[in-house]
């Protein structure tokens, strides 16, 4: 960020991880103010939509959803339409089913109160209703982990632009949002082979490293995704596209005016879609 | 949206720098923001040694030390300016307590995590290639924002959970 512009910064534990917002240009209460807007966006958003959380909302829609319709949040309901817009141009690569899957290897807590999944859901089950119903065709679990964080960004860009900064970055545990007219240099810190550097203007970057056995279903190997994307909802939800469809992501990538860096342990940098 | 990809050369890894502190609010300032328009009295206190073990073993984190930096509010809740373990580095951080003892705030005073340090130092300066320019590109900038293996804030909240049986144990009664 620029010198010659005041800047202030502030950090909190939120999301699993540590949320930074960074602004410029602004003098020091209306930075803070502007700051306060931009955790409480990321605090909404965690309280609607986490897994760990038996109030949230996910967790209503897990516990009754294949009930009858369940009355959710905008967000919620962006959320649960942009990840099957991009869960269909993934050819379901992108699916937040796989909850149950999750909670059988010990990478999300088993949710209190829910149906057993049926075996066969899929995201098709998920009907999204007027009025910001939602209703699910048979009893399943989802999980907004692979989309939510990147969501949570952008809402607290959104609040953030409305006191007007010359600059902002919010940063939440490497899946970040740029706003404003400079370039921010960002570092890809990969653990496996050399380091790279990302300027960003005006859009969104979000990393995934995955490992065998870990948390990504459907990983095709090991190795290290940054996705580009105009909003860091798709950023997010994105890298988890490269991550399990390597160069077959490129046409998705596109749809979403994306571009990945993406390296296999060991190996050199690679670009996909740009 | 416009992006840049610069890839950094094997020789800048062997530059070691310590990575520096980001200082992000003052004691004070958190005070300020945790505590708008009260009124907060230093009750600072030495933690004995029954306490401390009460609190290792209540919240299951070690206490590191024995020195407690707390203030009372007008309104009956509690500032505390402490540290907590991080990846590699202690995290200094101020926790707010409303009059009923639960969390009302937390906010990271300085961040320190230099994972990533070649990458995160601002002092460092290195020969770039761009992934299509021929020409080498001196960065005179910092690299300030870090993207990669997402690090979990458990140490945060263990610090947290630590301080908050320390209230219930050391605080709770004055």
């Amino acid at each position: 960020m620029k010198s010659r512009w005041p800047v202030i910064e502030r950090a909190k534990p939120l999301l699993g991880t540590t949320v930074h917002i960074r602004v410029g240009g602004l003098d020091q209460p209306r930075a803070h103010a502007a700051i306060d807007a931009g955790f409480a966006a990321v605090c909404a958003v965690q309280a609607a939509m986490s897994f760990h959380d038996p109030q949230s909302e996910v967790s209503r829609l897990n516990r009754m959803a294949h009930l009858g319709a369940v009355a959710v949040s905008p967000h919620t309901y962006a959320v649960l339409a942009r990840a099957a817009a991009i869960a269909d141009k993934s050819n379901g690569a992108f699916d937040i089913t796989t909850a149950p899957a999750l909670v059988a290897r010990g990478h999300l807590p088993r949710p209190q109160g829910a149906p057993e999944p049926d075996p066969y859901a899929s995201g098709h089950d998920i009907i999204l209703l007027p009025g910001h119903y939602v209703r699910f065709a048979r009893p399943l679990w989802i999980d907004l982990g692979g989309i939510a964080k990147g969501y949570a960004v952008d809402s607290a860009i959104d609040a953030l632009r409305r006191f007007q900064p010359r600059q902002a970055v919010v940063n939440a545990g490497g899946d970040l949002r740029v706003f404003g007219p400079a370039c921010e240099r960002i570092g890809l810190d990969r653990e496996d082979g050399d380091p790279a550097v990302v300027e960003l203007a005006d859009g969104a970057l979000a990393s995934s490293a995955a490992r065998r056995n870990g948390p990504h279903i459907g990983c095709s190997e090991p190795g290290f995704v940054s996705v580009a994307a105009p909003s860091c909802a798709d950023a997010d939800a994105l890298t988890k596209v490269v991550l399990a469809l390597g160069r077959q992501a490129a046409a998705c990538l596109s749809a979403f005016a994306a571009h990945a860096f993406t390296a296999a342990p060991h190996r050199d940098w690679q670009t996909i879609g740009a | 949206m416009q992006t840049r990809f610069l890839l950094l050369p094997v020789a800048a890894l062997t530059i070691s720098v310590p990575a520096q502190a980001t200082v992000y609010l003052s004691v004070a300032q958190a005070q300020a923001l945790m505590f708008p328009g009260q009124t907060l009295s230093a009750a600072p206190l030495t933690l004995t040694d029954a306490q401390a073990a009460q609190i290792e073993d209540r919240s299951g984190v070690n206490v590191l030390s024995r020195q407690l930096h707390a203030w009372k509010a007008s309104d009956g809740g509690w500032f505390i300016a402490d540290q907590v373990v991080g990846k590699h580095e202690f995290i200094p951080i101020a926790l707010a307590i409303d009059g009923h003892g639960a969390v009302k705030d937390i906010e990271i005073l300085e961040y320190r995590e230099a994972y990533g340090d070649e990458v995160r130092n601002p002092l460092w300066r290195g020969q770039f290639t761009g992934k299509t320019a021929a020409a080498k590109l001196q960065l005179t900038g910092d690299i300030q924002n870090i993207s990669g293996a997402t690090l979990s804030c458990k140490h945060i909240t263990d610090g947290v959970r630590r301080l908050l049986v320390t209230y219930e144990i050391a605080l709770a009664s004055h």
